[in-house]
C-alpha cells in the first residue's frame, strides 16, 4: 500500500489517481502502483538538488556580505586611528589631528605673543614720551630762567643807559654798548617766547598722544586677555573634541571585536549549509538508487540507472549513521586532533 | 604573508574558511576538489593546504597522497576538514600523510589557532 506522505505529496501535484481506487497488497498491481508513482522520486530528488543549491547561494551571499561588512568596519577603524593619531601621513600628505591642534595651539600661542609683544612696544612708547613730557617741561623751566636772566640784562642796559647819559661825552660808548644789549635782550626775549610757545605745543601733543597710548594700551591688555581666554576655551574645546573621538575609537575597536566575535559565531553557524547540503546529497542519492531499484522490478528501468545490487550510500556523518542505525567511535563536530 | 591553500566542493565552505584565514592575515588560493589543488600547485607553492575529504574527481585522501609524493609538500602541513568523525577515516588520513583532522562545523578561532599550531 502506497504511504499516506507519498499520496499526500502526489496529490499535491495532481498526478495520482483518486484515493478511493483500491491499492493492491502485491503481485502486477502492486507493481503498476508503484510505477505511476517512480517519476515522483525523480521528482523530489531534483527538488532536494535544487533547494540544496539554493541554501548553498544564499550562505554564500550572506558570507559575502559579512566579508563586506568585515571589511568596511576594519577600513573605518584604520581611517579613524590614522586621523586621530600622532603619526603624519605622508602618503596623503595629510597631518594628523592631534597634529593638526598642535598646530592650531602654536599659531594662537604665536599670535597671543605678538599682541603681548605690541602691548609691551606701546607700554614702552608711553614711557619714552613721558620723559620727552619731562624733557619739555624741563626745557620751560630753562625758559623761565632764561626769561629772568633777559629781564636782568634789560634792566641792566636800562641803568646803563641812564649812568651813560650821566657821564655825557665820556659815557658814549658805554651808551652804545647799552643799546645793543637792549636790542638783544628784545631779540631774546622773542626768541624765548617762541621756544616756550613751542614747548607748549609740544607738551600739548605728547599729552594727546599719551592719552591715545594708554587708552589703546588699556584696551590692548583687555583684547589680550579676553583673547588669551577664548584661546584657552578653543583649545579645551579642541582637546575635549579630540579625547571624545579617541573615547568613540576605543568604543568603536572594541565594538569591532565584538564584532569579529559575532561573525566568527555566525561563521560557524552558517557551516549548518554544508551538513545540510551533503545530507540531501545522500538522500538524493538513496532515492535515485530507490528509483533505479524499482524500475527494475517494475520492469522499466531507466537508461543509466544504478544496478539493483548497487548499495545505498555511505553515510558519512554521525547524525546520518545515528538515524540509519550504524554505531561506532567518533569524534564531536569542531574536535581538533593532531598527529 | 603565509599563503594557504583550502579544498573543498562547497563554495560556502571555501568562502568561509577563505574569509577566516583572510581576516587571520593569511593569503588563500581555493580549489574545488583535489585534481583542482594539483593543478593550481603547479609552479605555485604554498605554506598550508586545508583539504575537504569527500570531494568529487579526487578526494581529500588522494589528494594528500599525491602531494606527499611531491619533495616540495613533503613536509608542508595539511589539515583535513570535513564532517567525517569516525576514527577509521582519520587513520586513513593519518597513514595518507595529513597533520592533522579537522571535525566541521569549524570555529574560526580555533582554525586560526591550529593553523598557527602546524605553521613553522
Amino acid at each position: 500500500m502506497a504511504r499516506p506522505e507519498i499520496l499526500r505529496a502526489s496529490r499535491a501535484t495532481g498526478e495520482i489517481p483518486p484515493q478511493s481506487s483500491p491499492a493492491p497488497e502485491s503481485g502486477p498491481g502492486l507493481e503498476a502502483e508503484v510505477a505511476r508513482y517512480l517519476p515522483q522520486l525523480g521528482r523530489m530528488s531534483e527538488q532536494l538538488k535544487q533547494t540544496s543549491k539554493q541554501i548553498e547561494e544564499s550562505v554564500v551571499g550572506v558570507c559575502d556580505s559579512f566579508q563586506g561588512i568585515a571589511a568596511r568596519a576594519r577600513a573605518t577603524v584604520a581611517r579613524a586611528t590614522g586621523f586621530l593619531s600622532n603619526d603624519e601621513q605622508p602618503a596623503s600628505g595629510k597631518q594628523s589631528f592631534e597634529g593638526l591642534i598642535e598646530a592650531c595651539s602654536g599659531t594662537l600661542v604665536k599670535i597671543m605673543n605678538t599682541t603681548v609683544e605690541a602691548g609691551e612696544i606701546s607700554r614702552r612708547a608711553i614711557e619714552r614720551i613721558e620723559d620727552m613730557d619731562t624733557a619739555s617741561q624741563q626745557i620751560s623751566d630753562a625758559l623761565s630762567q632764561l626769561d629772568q636772566i633777559t629781564n636782568s640784562n634789560r634792566m641792566l642796559a636800562f641803568n646803563a643807559r641812564i649812568e651813560a647819559a650821566h657821564a655825557g661825552n665820556v659815557g658814549m660808548g658805554f651808551a652804545v654798548v647799552a643799546v645793543e644789549l637792549a636790542a638783544a635782550t628784545v631779540r631774546s626775549r622773542a626768541v624765548t617766547a617762541q621756544v616756550g610757545e613751542l614747548a607748549l605745543n609740544l607738551r600739548a601733543l605728547a599729552e594727546s598722544t599719551l592719552q591715545d597710548l594708554r587708552r589703546m594700551n588699556e584696551k590692548d591688555s583687555e583684547r589680550v586677555e579676553q583673547c588669551r581666554q577664548e584661546v584657552d576655551a578653543s583649545l579645551r574645546d579642541l582637546q575635549a573634541a579630540h579625547s571624545e573621538m579617541v573615547e568613540m575609537l576605543n568604543g568603536m575597536t572594541a565594538e569591532g571585536a565584538l564584532l569579529a566575535t559575532d561573525i566568527g559565531a555566525t561563521v560557524r553557524g552558517l557551516q549548518f549549509q554544508d551538513r545540510i547540503s551533503q545530507r540531501i546529497g545522500h538522500v538524493v542519492a538513496d532515492l535515485d538508487t530507490l528509483s533505479a531499484r524499482l524500475e527494475t522490478h517494475v520492469g522499466n528501468v531507466a537508461p543509466g540507472a544504478a544496478p539493483a545490487d548497487e548499495g545505498f550510500s555511505a553515510y558519512t556523518m554521525h547524525e546520518e549513521r545515528e538515524v540509519a542505525g550504524f554505531g561506532g567511535e567518533e569524534a564531536s563536530a569542531g574536535d581538533v586532533e593532531l598527529f | 604573508m603565509k599563503k594557504v591553500l583550502i579544498v573543498d566542493d562547497s563554495v560556502s565552505m571555501r568562502q568561509m574558511v577563505g574569509f577566516t584565514l583572510r581576516e587571520g592575515g593569511f593569503e588563500v588560493i581555493e580549489a574545488e576538489h583535489g585534481q583542482d589543488a594539483l593543478d593550481k600547485l603547479k609552479g605555485a607553492t604554498v605554506d598550508l593546504v586545508i583539504t575537504d575529504l569527500n570531494m568529487p574527481v579526487m578526494d581529500g585522501i588522494t589528494l594528500i597522497q599525491n602531494l606527499r609524493a611531491q619533495p616540495a609538500m613533503k613536509t608542508k602541513p595539511i589539515l583535513m576538514l570535513t564532517t567525517e568523525g569516525l576514527a577509521g577515516k582519520k587513520e586513513q588520513g593519518k597513514a595518507a600523510g595529513a597533520t592533522g583532522w579537522i571535525v566541521k562545523p569549524f570555529d574560526p578561532e580555533k582554525l586560526l589557532q591550529t593553523v598557527a599550531k602546524v605553521l613553522p
